[in-house]
C-alpha cells in the first residue's frame, strides 16, 4: 500500500469493522434482512476484487459502502423490472382506486375512512419517537416494491430525481405519480397502524 | 329524496375544481418540483375548501420530517440492525477463503 495515500484498507478486519454498518445501511434500504446479508458479502468481495483500484481518497468505510449502494441499486432495478412489479398503464395515472370514490358526481374525492382523520402524525415524547420510527419502518416494507424502491432512493437516499429516473428507467412523470402513491400509502399505514 | 341547493353547489364546485385525487398529487408533486401558477392556484382553491386535503398537506409535511428523522438515526446506527452471528461468521470465512485464495 502506498505511504502517499490518506486512507488504506485492511480486508481481515471488514466484517469486524464495518459488517454491522453495512448490514444496518442495506436493511433500512431493501427491508429483508436475508437479501441484506447476501448484499454485505457481495460487497464485501466486490471490494477484495477492487482493492488496488482504491485511492484512498475516502475512508474504508465510505468506500465499501459507495459499493454497497451499487448493488442496492441493481436491487430495485431487477426488483422494479421483473414481471411480477412492472410499471402498468393504469398506475400511470394520478386516480387511485384504493383512496379516491370512482362514481360521478364526486370522481376523485376521498374514499370514506381512507382520507386523513387526524392532524398529527408526530410523536409527543421521546419514547413516542422510537415507536414511531419502528411504524415507518413497518410502512415501508408494506409498500409494493416498485414504489418503495422510488421511496427509499429519494426520501432515505436523498438521490436526485433524474438519478432515480436514469437507474430505475421510468420517466420524470411515471417519478412524480409513484412518489404520490407512496406517500398515499405511508401517510394512511402511518394513521392506521401508528394512531391506532 | 331532492337535493337542496348546497348538494347542487357542492357539485357544481366539483365539476370546476380539480378533485382531491389531483390535488393530493399537487401536495407530494411540490415537494419535488416548482408548481406551474395554473397547478399552483387550483390546489390553492381546493385547499381553501377542503379540510381533508389541508389535514392531509400537513401531515405529508410531517411525514417528510419524520423521514429526515428517521434517516439520521439509521445512518447513525441506532437502528439496532445487526448482522446475525451466523451471518457474522459466514461472511467472515467467505472474505477469509477469498483472501487465501489470492
Amino acid at each position: 500500500m502506498s505511504n502517499t495515500k490518506e486512507h488504506t484498507v485492511d480486508p481481515q478486519h471488514w466484517v469486524e469493522r464495518h459488517g454491522d454498518y453495512l448490514f444496518n445501511y442495506a436493511v433500512v434500504r431493501v427491508n429483508d434482512r436475508g437479501k441484506a446479508e447476501d448484499l454485505v458479502q457481495e460487497t464485501f468481495l466486490a471490494g477484495l476484487k477492487a482493492r488496488d483500484r482504491f485511492r484512498g481518497e475516502s475512508t474504508e468505510r465510505t468506500w465499501l459502502t459507495s459499493i454497497l449502494k451499487r448493488k442496492i441499486i441493481d436491487t430495485y432495478r431487477k426488483k422494479y423490472t421483473s414481471k411480477e412489479s412492472s410499471f402498468g398503464e393504469h398506475e400511470q395515472t394520478v386516480f387511485d382506486g384504493d383512496f379516491y370514490r370512482s362514481e360521478e358526481p364526486f370522481r376523485g374525492h376521498w374514499l370514506e375512512g381512507m382520507g386523513p382523520n387526524s392532524h398529527s402524525l408526530l410523536p409527543e415524547g421521546e419514547l413516542e419517537q422510537a415507536e414511531l420510527m419502528k411504524f415507518i419502518r413497518l410502512c415501508i416494507e408494506n409498500l409494493p416494491p416498485q414504489l418503495a424502491a422510488s421511496f427509499v432512493m429519494k426520501m432515505i437516499d436523498e438521490e436526485d430525481s433524474d438519478t432515480i429516473c436514469k437507474e430505475l428507467g421510468i420517466t420524470s412523470s411515471n417519478l412524480w405519480v409513484m412518489l404520490h402513491r407512496a406517500r398515499l400509502r405511508m401517510r394512511d399505514c402511518l394513521e392506521k397502524k401508528w394512531l391506532n | 329524496m331532492a337535493k337542496g341547493p348546497g348538494y347542487r353547489m357542492m357539485v357544481y364546485m366539483s365539476k370546476r375544481m380539480i378533485a382531491c385525487d389531483e390535488a393530493s398529487f399537487l401536495i407530494s408533486l411540490r415537494e419535488d418540483h416548482r408548481l406551474g401558477f395554473r397547478r399552483w392556484w387550483q390546489l390553492k382553491m381546493h385547499l381553501l375548501t377542503c379540510h381533508l386535503c389541508r389535514k392531509y398537506a400537513h401531515q405529508i409535511g410531517q411525514l417528510n420530517h419524520s423521514l429526515e428523522v428517521y434517516r439520521d438515526q439509521c445512518s447513525n446506527e441506532l437502528c439496532e440492525h445487526h448482522l446475525s452471528p451466523e451471518a457474522d461468521s459466514r461472511i467472515s470465512k467467505v472474505v477469509t477463503r477469498e483472501l487465501n485464495a489470492k
